[in-house]
């Protein structure tokens, strides 16, 4: 019972660093209708450049602020580069840009950092960890949540309540009428990518945290494909809690499974799990059923 | 109708000439010339490097003939098509390493190409399982349930079970002499390019075939519209997974060919890199088009020979040399960076310019 407990939490706890990313990856869905497969590969870069900075010295904070920076100019640089010309191409044509992106950025990272794995040495959280009662936690995993959800809440504000989000809403709702409205698209667009850049650069730096930083970081980042299909490819709220379940079924097959099995559960459980969904359920929880007309 | 275009004063008389694949005494020669060039030339004068990338380039129109008739012809987008090679590859070599062949059957040299068969339809019925989803979901969903069968058949069958049966760890290594075609004994890399000649042809011609007729007439309708092809009375479900099918059977083709060019066989073999490849080589070929995936082929295998050979160059310096150790990366970003070029300024791909030339110079010098 204590086991399941503790993998329940653990699993919510990396589930949130999965809700962060792939409510990056909603977001520009929502606002540019782009199904973005490079989000590994976004998580990678900003995971690499906070380290990098990291080990030059620069406090952990700091560092994840420049990070931050970083992901702003990347973001907005890869829609203007790469994806504004792509806008009302065919699904394929655009998921191909993304994928080629996302080698792209792979080969990049790869030239750049090496396939080594890196530590945040000293460590930026202590290994001590933390007992609730019975229940033993990681500080790693219990400072990322934090992290995590105070990034979600400040997210979900700035849609909510600023101007810049409120446009992005508008965009996300109907495109024509904001338009017609005056919300720059284009704006939108940008505004879209350099948010999912800046979340998924946290996301991977938190879980650079955990385990050490390594390609496979990247890896985690294509998990919020599970996440967002389970909660609903537009839904914002779906993304939060697909990305929480998934963090929590691929502890939960880590913990009971891998005895059964030759290894390598964890990673594939969520796509299993996913493949099955959508047979019974094509649109996730809370997604758009688009009634489609010839 | 006749689909090709006929020089003045060339009619039919009947349907026979109507449908024949060389209509003109232009396009026989040429053709002629073509497999001549195929068959004897680059046998006679290419050396073992040469041979060796026509090898690869062969692999690659294989595997992707699959993918272009799932995304070109069908419309059924997959990014798992490593999965259906690496499924068709392990069965050959399964069949050929673990299967009591009558003696016979050794001597005459027919276990490796009968084994190819049955991987071609084990790897087919695989195919078939991981489309079965498209019947419900399609775009990006049916997306994710392909990447889920590479995740699910490399990354964990293949890695975790079929890898240990007979206990030979991660690698199935194949000995010498096992893999013979009749008399021939596979073993150097003009043999595997026969090989390669005859199993591409043959696969051109049956999904060439199969496009033009009634079944790729109904892939082709259920591509433009699923829902108006329903209404015409066009059975979408079972048309999908006869196309599912016809995809994994030539994918184990092209992954039970490879293990031919191989020592020995292990997972790495078959990455999601190489699903995405796949796709990203009929993209830069051209959609929906047996040309585009033969010409994507070619420029995707030589564009990175020359990479390599270019970042060969430089070898002595230092930054060349880590290009050169780290050069799997470099092709990484290259591949990317050459897909997403292709995709915003070429999106019809290469086969589209062939199509513009060989229109223009029908006509040349006259254009009346």
């Amino acid at each position: 019972m204590e086991l399941f407990i503790m993998t329940i939490t653990t699993g919510i706890m990396v589930g949130g660093i999965y809700a962060l990313v792939a409510l990056g990856w909603v977001l520009i869905y929502k606002c540019s209708g782009v199904l973005n497969l490079a989000m590994g590969e976004m998580t990678l870069i900003g995971a690499y450049v906070s380290l990098s900075f990291y080990a030059m010295g620069i406090p952990f904070l700091l560092a994840l602020l420049f990070s931050l920076i970083i992901g702003l100019i990347l973001g907005i640089l890869t829609e203007r580069i790469f994806l504004d010309k792509l806008i009302g191409e065919p699904v394929l044509t655009v998921i191909m840009v993304t994928v080629g992106l996302s080698f792209f950025f792979k080969g990049t990272v790869e030239l750049i950092w090496g396939t080594d794995t890196r530590v945040f040495s000293p460590p930026v959280f202590s290994i001590e960890p933390i007992h609730f009662g019975n229940i033993v936690i990681g500080r790693v995993y219990l400072w990322s949540f934090v992290a995590a959800m105070i990034l979600l809440v400040i997210f979900v504000c700035f849609f909510k309540y600023t101007r810049w989000g409120l446009a992005m809403q508008a965009t996300a709702d109907d495109e024509m009428a904001a338009l017609s409205l005056g919300v720059s698209a284009r704006f939108v667009y940008a505004a879209a990518w350099a948010i999912a850049f800046m979340a998924s650069g946290v996301g991977g730096t938190l879980l650079g945290n955990i385990n050490g930083l390594n390609i496979s970081v990247g890896y985690l980042g294509l998990l919020v494909l599970p996440a967002v299909v389970l909660g609903g490819l537009n839904s914002v709220p779906g993304a939060i809690v697909g990305g929480i379940a998934i963090g929590i079924l691929q502890n939960l097959c880590g913990a009971y499974l891998d005895k059964y099995f030759a290894g390598g559960v964890k990673e594939v459980a969520p796509f299993v799990f996913m493949a099955i969904f959508l047979l019974f359920k094509p649109h996730g929880l809370w997604g758009w059923e688009r009634i489609e007309r010839v | 109708m006749s689909t090709t275009w006929l020089p003045c004063g060339v009619y039919h008389q009947d349907y026979i000439h109507d449908q024949g694949w060389w209509q003109t005494r232009f396009i026989k020669t040429k053709m002629i010339l073509l497999f001549a060039i195929l068959f004897i030339v680059i046998p006679e004068f290419a050396d073992a490097y040469s041979l060796s990338v026509c090898n690869q380039i062969g692999y690659t129109i294989l595997g992707a003939l699959g993918v272009q008739l799932l995304i070109g012809f069908c419309g059924q987008i997959t990014l798992g098509h490593a999965a259906f090679l690496a499924v068709g590859a392990y069965t050959s070599t399964l069949l050929i390493l673990d299967f009591p062949w009558p003696k016979f059957m050794m001597d005459l040299g027919i276990a490796y190409p009968v084994s190819i068969l049955i991987a071609a339809f084990v790897a087919g019925f695989w195919s078939v399982l991981f489309g079965l989803p498209s019947a419900r979901v399609k775009g990006f969903y049916l997306i994710l349930t392909t990447m889920a069968a590479q995740f699910i058949t490399v990354n964990f069958l293949i890695t975790g079970y079929v890898s240990q049966i007979g206990g030979r760890g991660q690698a199935f290594s194949l000995p010498p002499g096992t893999i013979k075609v009749g008399p021939w004994i596979i073993d150097s890399d003009i043999k595997v390019y026969f090989m390669m000649l005859v199993l591409v042809i043959g696969c051109v011609i049956i999904v060439a075939n199969l496009i033009r007729s009634r079944v790729g007439r109904a892939w082709i309708a259920i591509r433009d519209n699923d829902i108006s092809a329903e209404v015409m009375g066009i059975n979408v479900v079972k048309y999908k997974f006869s196309a599912f099918f016809v995809a994994g059977f030539i994918g184990g083709i092209a992954g039970a060919f490879w293990i031919s060019n191989l020592a020995a066989i292990s997972p790495e073999h078959f990455p999601w890199f190489w699903s995405l490849w796949l796709v990203g080589v009929i993209l830069i070929g051209g959609v929906g088009s047996i040309h585009g995936t033969i010409f994507g082929s070619i420029f995707m295998v030589v564009v990175m020979e020359a990479l390599q050979l270019f970042v060969m160059q430089f070898v002595d310096t230092s930054w060349g040399e880590k290009l050169f150790t780290d050069f799997l990366f470099l092709k990484e970003a290259a591949f990317g960076l050459a897909i997403c070029v292709f995709m915003i300024f070429e999106p019809k791909g290469i086969a589209y310019r062939w199509w513009q030339m060989k229109n223009y110079f029908n006509l040349w010098p006259f254009s009346y």
